[in-house]
């Protein structure tokens, strides 16, 4: 097990050397400077600013100069932000995101377990059909249109919640709605057509045959032998949602880490995109981690080699 | 925070932290007599010395400050930002006691003082910066002198603001503000509307809700002194023929702007903004689109025939591209010629215009003061941002001569001079319209707005009197 489990971490270090290696590079060949102004900086202050950042230097010793802060967790300055910290900025936006993203899932989940049961035991059935509807908008409504539909109806016409910002119970619900609704629908398609598989499988019907109960049946047998699937899309699933989402926090003005993603880029912030690309892809490659160490455990037919 | 001088409502300096100041040797010294009743926050009494610190940490290369241009006109003031010389008293600005600062120019500068209404050129306290570095603006450690401190500041999130008590021109009226960072303008409107917010500008105001906020009490049109122009690289076919260049530019019919972007948008032939001294709406070319006709026929393209195809580029926005289909729209229309439009995103965009640039291209130039030097500098052979390749001695002259000329008469001489070449005779751009703020305040609140450089005022802020008020 620790063999393994060694294995795989040094795997996961390679990954994010590769991330962080092709990141620093494509943000680098990408045109645009991150202190190109519609009013253009004199050249000495350009080359003072420069100078301060390190820019001057070639590009490879840029590199291994990241590289080694990296490695003592110094994720560099921010170019647009001034006199803060990449790292400043993660430890205080990141805890936002990931409770948004916690409970997004949290929703997620607890709206999708009911319905892909429902949907798959009366498969064929108007319940299967609504639920199929519900979650075929859950995924194709874009998050920006249903932010913007929960808050004319919630907050200007209903005036039940807060239309923006973040810290009060009444200014977390419409937000946690909105991020969840697609991981919901995603889930419930999900559990619904393995589940649908599993129900129609020889061991449930020699299980029903046994006269074991209906709900013994359905969650001791089927549900547990549908979960795996389910297991493997909630580790990236996990990630995405805790790093935070651009459009939602945008929408909501959340002041979470997921905005960077976009931001970053469009401001040419160079250590702030790799910061905030490492971050997702830790999270990433942990959450997949521990996805595989958990297979073993819910299913013994995996295993480790 | 205040410095220096602060804005009067015509944007002239008027006195803040200076109570008055002399010029000599021809506008080359300036020496600043500071009141001594303005505190820090800590108690402490705002010195000479304070900006005198400030100024030089401004200049010294190892800040790295973006703005350190702003103080070129010092004298020494370049060389020690480039690292040329490195003693910092030689750079002209000097604290002769704690009351009196006296700073020496290395020209005659007439836009000088509005210089010091600039935030960067407000004082600094040495032994804050020097004990906390970088954190030393975090509220726990920053000292200011403005009328509001800085109670808490949540990054990315909101900024708290609480009347200063000790502020010498008296407390304000209003005991908090706070500042609340909403990125998405359809999401700030709605919480003004549902009372969360009580001011919202410009970048919270989605164009298409313009119309119907237009009829709220609260609602306000700042024209401000920012220019939008579209620039023809003159050095290509077909904009290296003047009267190519003419002929586009009479073929606009201006009024559409102010119609389809419903921001208060003023639309000018000229380049100067109004507001400012040598702002002449007499000079530039009116809509013609019979004369655009022929001055296009004379350059060899009758009816637009034979015309190359084009390309029209713009940063990648709303606005810009509503701007750009209109205007594409009225060239097919007048002229018969067919621009190809290409937006960029913004980054990508500056770089093109440098290495790669469109036949036309969109950009904008708001002031750092309010001073023409500041904008017609902007079209000088040596001028980093002009993106034109347009070179002309004369032009370059009658500015360079009108920014060291005191006498103002003289200096609007001078730059209706440059601008009848700028916007008649050579027109390597063509000036479109001088955009505006529009904010919405709660009709709770009066004396909440913006100047027209975008600055906005919280001293004045009050609730207002119960007659008449309109309580949401």
């Amino acid at each position: 097990m620790s063999r393994y489990l060694l294995r795989r971490l040094s795997h996961s270090l390679a990954v994010l050397w590769v991330v962080a290696t092709l990141t620093f590079v494509l943000m680098r060949v990408t045109p645009g400077g991150p202190f190109d102004r519609e009013q253009r900086l004199p050249p000495q202050v350009l080359a003072n600013i420069a100078a301060k950042y390190h820019l001057d230097e070639p590009l490879i010793s840029q590199y291994l100069r990241y590289m080694t802060g990296l490695i003592q967790g110094d994720l560099g300055p921010s170019y647009k932000y001034l006199d803060r910290t990449v790292r400043d900025i993660i430890i205080s936006t990141l805890p936002v995101s990931a409770l948004l993203g916690i409970l997004a899932l949290a929703f997620a989940v607890i709206v999708s377990f009911p319905a892909g049961l429902l949907a798959a035991y009366y498969h064929n059935s108007w319940t299967d059909r609504w639920c199929l509807f519900l979650a075929t908008l859950g995924i194709s409504l874009p998050n920006f249109i249903l932010g913007g539909l929960l808050i004319w109806i919630f907050s200007l016409q209903l005036g039940w919640f807060q239309a923006g910002r973040w810290g009060t119970l009444s200014s977390i619900v419409l937000p946690t709605i909105t991020l969840g609704s697609s991981a919901a629908a995603y889930l419930t398609y999900l559990l619904r057509s393995t589940l649908i598989e599993t129900l129609g499988a020889d061991f449930i019907r020699t299980a029903r045959a046994k006269g074991l109960k209906e709900i013994v049946v359905i969650f001791k047998h089927a549900m547990r032998n549908s979960i795996s699937p389910l297991l493997t899309v909630l580790g990236p699933l996990l990630a995405a949602l805790v790093t935070g989402s651009f459009v939602v926090e945008y929408v909501f003005a959340i002041p979470g880490m997921g905005r960077f993603f976009i931001t970053a880029v469009t401001d040419r912030d160079y250590p702030m995109i790799m910061g905030v690309t490492l971050v997702y892809s830790t999270l990433l490659v942990s959450a997949n981690l521990i996805v595989d160490l958990l297979y073993s455990v819910i299913d013994p037919r995996v295993k480790r080699h | 925070m205040v410095g220096l001088t602060e804005f009067d409502r015509n944007l002239r300096p008027a006195p803040m932290v200076a109570k008055s100041w002399e010029i000599h040797d021809n506008g080359r010294k300036i020496i600043f007599r500071l009141r001594d009743d303005v505190l820090w926050s800590d108690g402490k009494s705002v010195r000479a010395q304070d900006f005198e610190y400030s100024w030089k940490r401004l200049l010294n290369p190892s800040t790295a400050s973006e703005y350190a241009y702003i103080l070129y006109d010092i004298l020494n003031a370049e060389p020690y930002n480039q690292g040329k010389i490195t003693d910092s008293d030689l750079v002209g600005v000097r604290a002769l006691d704690d009351w009196t600062l006296e700073v020496r120019l290395k020209h005659t500068a007439p836009y000088f003082l509005a210089i010091t209404t600039f935030e960067v050129t407000y004082p600094q306290r040495r032994d804050i910066v020097e004990k906390n570095g970088a954190r030393w603006t975090d509220p726990s450690t920053i000292v200011t002198n403005g009328p509001f401190l800085l109670e808490s500041w949540s990054h990315e999130d909101e900024i708290r603001l609480k009347a200063n008590p000790g502020f010498f021109l008296g407390k304000p009226a209003i005991d908090r503000i706070e500042m609340v960072i909403v990125n998405e303008n359809t999401t700030a409107l709605a919480m003004y509307e549902q009372g969360q917010l009580d001011f919202i500008d410009n970048r919270s105001i989605p164009i298409f809700e313009k119309h119907r906020l237009i009829r709220q009490p609260g609602f306000r049109i700042v024209p401000q002194l920012r220019g939008y122009y579209y620039g023809f690289v003159t050095d290509r076919k077909p904009f290296d023929d003047v009267r190519v260049r003419k002929a586009f530019a009479m073929a606009i019919d201006r009024r559409i702007f102010p119609k389809i972007l419903h921001g208060g948008e003023q639309p000018i032939n000229s380049w100067i903004p109004p507001g400012m001294i040598g702002h002449n709406p007499e000079i530039g070319l009116p809509f013609n689109p019979s004369e655009a006709r022929r001055l296009l026929t004379e350059a060899g393209y009758p009816n637009g025939k034979g015309f190359p195809e084009i390309t029209l580029g713009y940063n990648t926005d709303e606005t810009h591209k509503m701007v750009a289909e209109a205007i594409q729209s009225m060239w097919k229309q007048n002229l018969d010629v067919l621009v190809r439009l290409d937006n960029q995103e913004w980054k990508v965009y500056l770089n093109k215009l440098n290495n790669d640039p469109p036949h036309l291209f969109r950009l904008g130039w708001g002031a750092d003061y309010p001073d023409p030097d500041n904008f017609m500098k902007l079209f000088t052979s040596t001028s980093g941002n002009n993106n034109t390749r347009w070179k002309n001695e004369r032009y370059d002259e009658l500015v360079e001569r009108a920014a060291r000329e005191l006498d103002e008469q003289e200096r609007v001489r001078l730059y209706n001079e440059a601008q009848r070449i700028l916007c008649e005779t050579d027109l390597p751009i063509i000036s479109l319209f001088v955009t505006a703020e529009t904010t919405v305040l709660n009709p709770r609140f009066t004396g909440l707005e913006f100047n027209s450089m975008a600055r906005l005022m919280l001293r004045q802020v009050r609730l207002t009197e119960p007659t008449g008020a309109n309580p949401s």
